[in-house]
């Protein structure tokens, strides 16, 4: 117990030390790198008087450390300020946009975890064989394929074989929710592709390496049927160590659907960064990449405590 | 012992990097037509003998322009894994090699960089920094450099246990020394295929950066750029989209091909 | 006679091999070499049987193919295995399984693997029960306490809650022994099951099974590739080379008086027999200042989390001096330290407590012969390397006069310096690894166990050069060695290490013929019972 709790605390500290080094990375590279911010809202032809205004209005003449130290504070109690693009609060346009992007991650990783499991688990059945080779060669071919060239290419072929084929139809979830879900099943299927290719990949070299592992072979020797070592020995193990991956995985998957989102027109955080960036809105944009590294940050931090509950070797002594 | 797979897996990956590597260099002495000529004439035309991808809505031909967009998808991408391998092996090596606070502060940056998606990093340094390709290059070097670095540190810290370095320790090498001449070298096996990859995820990065606008800026092009300007037309010449798409698919299996046969060679043949 | 069911017919035979080949069919269908080649021999009931030879000689071949456990390529070409009459070859594979474990029980190589990291050993046996249809819970709990405490585990109720990483590696053989035995089969196949363990603990697993095969009236067949590991423990041995039978009889015989030749080189082979060497060391003087010397020496791994501070104490005070020209031995089983205080000693190693060396100049020669030279350069990138600290007071043909001596001194010709370590064998990078130490002229060399994975010529080989060098340039050696044998022959005085900590110093007769620590007196027993 005590080892498992040190282990935790260790952890806790590491997250929020990565967090401290996050916020500091997303404060420089926004207030401090760009310049003067009021200059690049206002653009070269704004008058000193315009500027001092404005400085003072974002709070852009106190010290450094204090705008930080406001920032971070804004950070944990969500509010960040108006956004210079919408003129509405920066936490509400984020709100507003997140449904469809965490849909669309949960649609895509529910695909991710029932497509690649029962194949790895078909495929390492027999390795070498005509069906494992056929699924690792389709693997390599889609782990290749960026998600929004995929999704170019399924609309293209849909719409030339279907006339009545539309993308980029979008229902607000208050609205119509089968529609909403319906509306994000096949932006979120081209951004799982790749990440199927890559969860089997690994599931399947993974229950090939424990098939081959000690204790498999001394379970055989004691009689136990193949079944029975796959469900209670092989898949335990291989799940433990898939652990990680699948955090990889979610957070790829999360990055993946801000480009993606872009094709199907759909309004998501990805949509919100692009008109963020072409404005320059830096309060926006440092709100939005925080919290988006915050829940990658979270994942992986969720990952290594499950990891550590999961497997003894960790959690005792 | 080499594993027939690993040959299979070279000649797949050679001949699909061939495809693309040979219309970059025939690019560079001879395109059927200019690829920035417009010609109102013939604007969005299907593939037909003259023009044997067809052509774009300015009319340009899109054989030309996919050719022409090679050299700015393989530069990138060149470039980038060197900025990036630059970066890993300099953190990385003393990672390793010295381990304690050392290794703790480098991870530490490493991993915060790591917890920004690399996409979400390269877009916002780009938007920041304006749009450009040196911009694209060094933020994708910057973006992958964490993985280089992890890369670099775990083979660092498993050849470290080797008793050579132990003996050259004996011998008071200094250590700068032994990470250049007695580390590095025995590297190159675990780097190469992690560079293999490296160019292909960097080319998937620069397309999603270049197809949302951010990354080649006109009148260069590369294949995302070329994506991006076929979406409006894409119901009606989807001859844009797919020579492009397929173009780049091509050369990132290729890639993957390569770095597949490197890594079962290795595998399979103990270095 | 016909109407007597065939388990009733007592056999002298619990298991006959008849006319057993095996072959690897290439997937081509061509055909392959047979790794079994018409194989017959019997397994008598209640007899340990021991089955010897080097790898490749199908060994561990012909114990899965009794166990049912081939690999999936493996194809039995012809041939019939009998198991108390029953014909094995013809049953259905699900049959085969229903035997394992309850009539042929099987113990592997690597107690370290072989158990489930994630289950406890308790629950790991328990899925054996449930495997073989054993459905109530209590009864399950019963017996594998009762098996737990058969092979000496004093509180099996403790053992049972235990993860397989919080055990030692007798503990885990032990276990697995337990699973083997635990639904009471007829024959025990042991493949290698003492050859990742130290001496101590090696003689503790055969003095068990030697135990359960008396009280539980079980058969052993007994696989490895030492044949001196079957020495007190087998009835009868088979040899075998390339899938055949070289020669089988009581292990007396086979052992004393081999009859064919394969026998008498794998007997020879099997032991380095350093006495026949002939070695003649230095002559050294304890009266002179030592060329090392340490006082109290302690040394701990230490491992954080977070300010919270793990610590491992290998070294507990250390006291240890090493005259000029001194071979000295240092013994112990392992985990007793012996590799700290070498890294310790070379300065690789934080420590505390004081360490006088005469010179800075110490040579190194490591376990490994694999990994003790770097693959990416040539040997004489090696040596000039090793002379580089020396380089601005030579000149460029003082250094070629220097390769050139270190190499010859070794015993390897000047057409070696231009290759890669890849393209010498074990020996012969042993040989540059020592020539290395050489070129500099050190006043001491610390070889950590030089000789554990080559064969016993050229282990004899390297052994001559280091007496050799000693002999020659005047230098200490500090020989750590797990080979009692070694220390006899060439070992001037012999320190033994326990617990991190010098048991027993003194000159090798006294310590080794009337040791006084118990540390010493285990551990030659162990060395006695294993190899005299």
């Amino acid at each position: 117990m005590g080892r498992q709790a040190g282990f935790i605390i260790s952890k806790i500290l590491e997250l929020l030390a990565t967090l401290f080094l996050v916020s500091l990375l997303t404060f420089v590279a926004f207030s401090v790198i760009p310049g003067d911010t009021a200059q690049v809202i206002l653009g070269p032809d704004a008058s000193q008087a315009q500027l001092d205004a404005l400085r003072s209005e974002l709070g852009l003449d106190r010290p450094m450390i204090v705008q930080y130290l406001s920032w971070l504070g804004g950070l944990f109690t969500f509010n960040l300020g108006k956004s210079a693009a919408f003129g509405t609060p920066v936490a509400g346009l984020i709100a507003e946009r997140l449904p469809v992007t965490i849909g669309m991650s949960i649609i895509a990783l529910i695909f991710v975890i029932v497509i690649s499991y029962p194949l790895a688990i078909l495929s390492a059945r027999r390795p070498g064989k005509t069906l494992d080779q056929i699924f690792s060669v389709m693997g390599h071919i889609l782990f290749a394929i960026p998600p929004f060239a995929l999704s170019l290419i399924i609309i293209t072929i849909a719409s030339a074989l279907f006339s009545g084929f539309r993308a980029g139809q979008y229902f607000a979830p208050s609205d119509n929710f089968g529609g909403f879900v319906g509306c994000l099943i096949l932006p979120s299927f081209c951004i799982a592709l790749p990440k199927i290719a890559m969860t089997f990949k690994y599931m399947r070299s993974s229950i090939i390496e424990q098939n081959s592992s000690e204790y498999v072979k001394n379970a055989k020797g004691h009689g136990l049927s193949d079944l029975r070592i796959l469900v209670k020995h092989v898949l335990p193990n291989s799940n433990v160590s898939s652990i990680t991956v699948i955090s990889i995985v979610l957070s790829d998957i999360l990055a993946g659907s801000l480009i993606v989102e872009q094709v199907f027109n759909l309004p998501g955080l990805g949509r919100l960064l692009l008109a963020g960036i072409a404005r320059r809105d830096f309060p926006l944009l440092s709100g939005m990449v925080f919290y988006i590294a915050f829940i990658t940050v979270l994942l992986y931090f969720a990952a290594d405590i499950l990891g550590s509950i999961a497997d003894p070797r960790i959690r005792l002594k | 012992m080499k594993d027939p797979r690993s040959k299979s897996f070279y000649i797949a990956g050679f001949i699909l990097l061939g495809i693309v590597l040979a219309s970059f260099i025939l690019s560079l002495i001879w395109t059927p037509y200019d690829p920035n000529a417009t010609d109102p004439a013939s604007k969005l035309m299907a593939p037909c003998a003259e023009h044997i991808f067809g052509t774009d809505n300015f009319g340009r031909d899109t054989f030309s322009r996919v050719m022409f967009a090679s050299k700015y998808t393989i530069f990138i991408s060149f470039a980038g894994v060197a900025i990036a391998l630059l970066l890993g092996l300099l953190t990385g090596l003393p990672a390793g090699y010295y381990g304690g606070w050392t290794d703790r502060g480098i991870m530490l940056l490493s991993n915060s960089v790591m917890c920004f998606p690399g996409i979400l990093l390269a877009l916002v340094a780009v938007a920041v920094a304006g749009p450009s390709m040196f911009n694209v290059v060094w933020a994708l070097g910057l973006v992958f450099a964490p993985t280089f670095a992890r890369v670099t540190r775990v083979g660092t810290m498993e050849i470290k246990q080797r008793d050579y370095i132990m003996h050259a320790q004996v011998m008071k090498i200094p250590s700068p020394r032994i990470m250049a001449l007695h580390i590095l070298p025995n590297l190159v096996g675990t780097l190469l295929p992690a560079t293999v990859i490296g160019l292909a995820n960097m080319t998937l990065f620069e397309s999603g950066m270049s197809y949302l606008g951010l990354g080649v800026q006109p009148p260069d092009a590369s294949f995302g750029k070329l994506l991006a300007d076929a979406q409006a037309y894409m119901t009606r010449a989807p001859w844009l989209i797919i020579f492009p798409a397929l173009m780049l698919i091509i050369y990132i299996l290729g890639l993957y091909f390569v770095s597949e046969g490197i890594r079962v060679r290795t595998q399979k043949g103990g270095v | 006679m016909e109407n007597i069911p065939e388990e009733r017919i007592r056999h002298i035979h619990l298991v006959k091999v008849h006319d057993l080949t095996l072959s690897f069919p290439s997937a081509k269908g061509e055909p392959a070499k047979p790794v079994l080649d018409k194989l017959s021999f019997g397994i008598r009931d209640g007899e340990i049987l021991g089955l010897i030879g080097n790898s490749g000689s199908g060994k561990s071949m012909t114990a899965y193919s009794i166990a049912g456990l081939l690999p999936a390529n493996a194809k039995i070409e012809e041939g019939a295995i009998k198991f108390r009459g029953k014909d094995l070859l013809s049953m259905k594979p699900a049959e085969r399984r229903k035997m394992l474990g309850s009539d042929i029980g099987m113990i592997f190589q690597e107690p370290a693997s072989a158990l489930d990291p994630l289950m406890k050993v308790g629950k790991s046996l328990e899925e054996i029960l449930i495997s073989h249809g054993i459905k109530d819970k209590a009864e399950r709990y019963n017996r594998i306490s009762d098996i737990l405490s058969t092979v000496g585990f004093a509180t099996p109720e403790k053992i049972y809650e235990r993860y397989p990483h919080q055990l030692s590696g007798g503990q885990r053989q032990r276990i697995l022994i337990a699973g083997a035995l635990l639904l009471s089969p007829k024959l025990l196949i042991c493949d290698e099951p003492t050859s990742s363990l130290d001496s101590v603990t090696t003689v503790a697993i055969l003095d068990l099974l030697r135990k359960l095969c008396i009280d539980m009236k079980i058969t052993i067949l007994f696989i490895s590739h030492d044949i001196s590991a079957v020495k007190n423990f087998c009835d009868r041995v088979i040899v075998m080379k390339d899938g055949k039978i070289v020669e089988s009889d009581t292990t007396e015989d086979i052992l004393m008086r081999p009859k064919n030749p394969y026998t008498a080189e794998l007997l020879t082979n099997a032991r380095l027999d350093p006495r026949k060497l002939e070695l003649t060391p230095a002559e050294c003087d304890r009266t002179a200042e030592p060329v090392l010397s340490c006082k109290d020496v302690s040394a701990a791994y230490t491992a954080s989390l977070w300010g919270r501070w793990d610590e491992n104490r290998v070294l507990n005070g250390v006291d240890l001096d090493i005259y000029p020209a001194e071979i000295k031995g240092l013994i112990g089983s392992s985990g007793c330290g012996k590799t700290t205080l070498v890294k310790t000693l070379l300065g690789l190693m934080k420590s505390e407590g004081t360490i006088n060396r005469k010179s800075d100049n110490t040579g190194a020669v490591f376990q490994d012969p694999v990994s003790c030279l770097n693959p990416s350069h040539t040997i004489m990138w090696h040596l000039k390397e090793a002379l580089r600290p020396y380089k601005r007071q030579m000149s460029k043909e003082d250094i070629q006069v220097a390769i050139d001596n270190a190499i010859e001194t070794v015993g390897l010709d000047r057409g070696y310096l231009n290759r890669r370590p890849g393209e010498l064998s074990g020996g012969q990078r042993q040989r540059v690894a020592i020539a290395m130490c050489v070129i500099t002229r050190p006043k001491l060399i610390i070889a950590d166990e030089p000789f554990s994975s080559l064969d016993a010529s050229s282990a004899a080989e390297i052994l001559k050069l280091l007496a050799k060098i000693n002999r020659e340039h005047q230098v200490a050696i500090l020989m750590i060695t797990h080979n009692i044998h070694i220390v006899r022959a060439v070992c001037s005085t012999v320190a033994v290490m326990d617990a991190g900590k010098i048991a027993e110093d003194g000159t090798c007769d006294k310590v080794l013929n009337s040791p006084e620590s118990d540390a010493t007196k285990k551990l030659l027993e162990a060395e006695n019972t294993l190899h005299s």
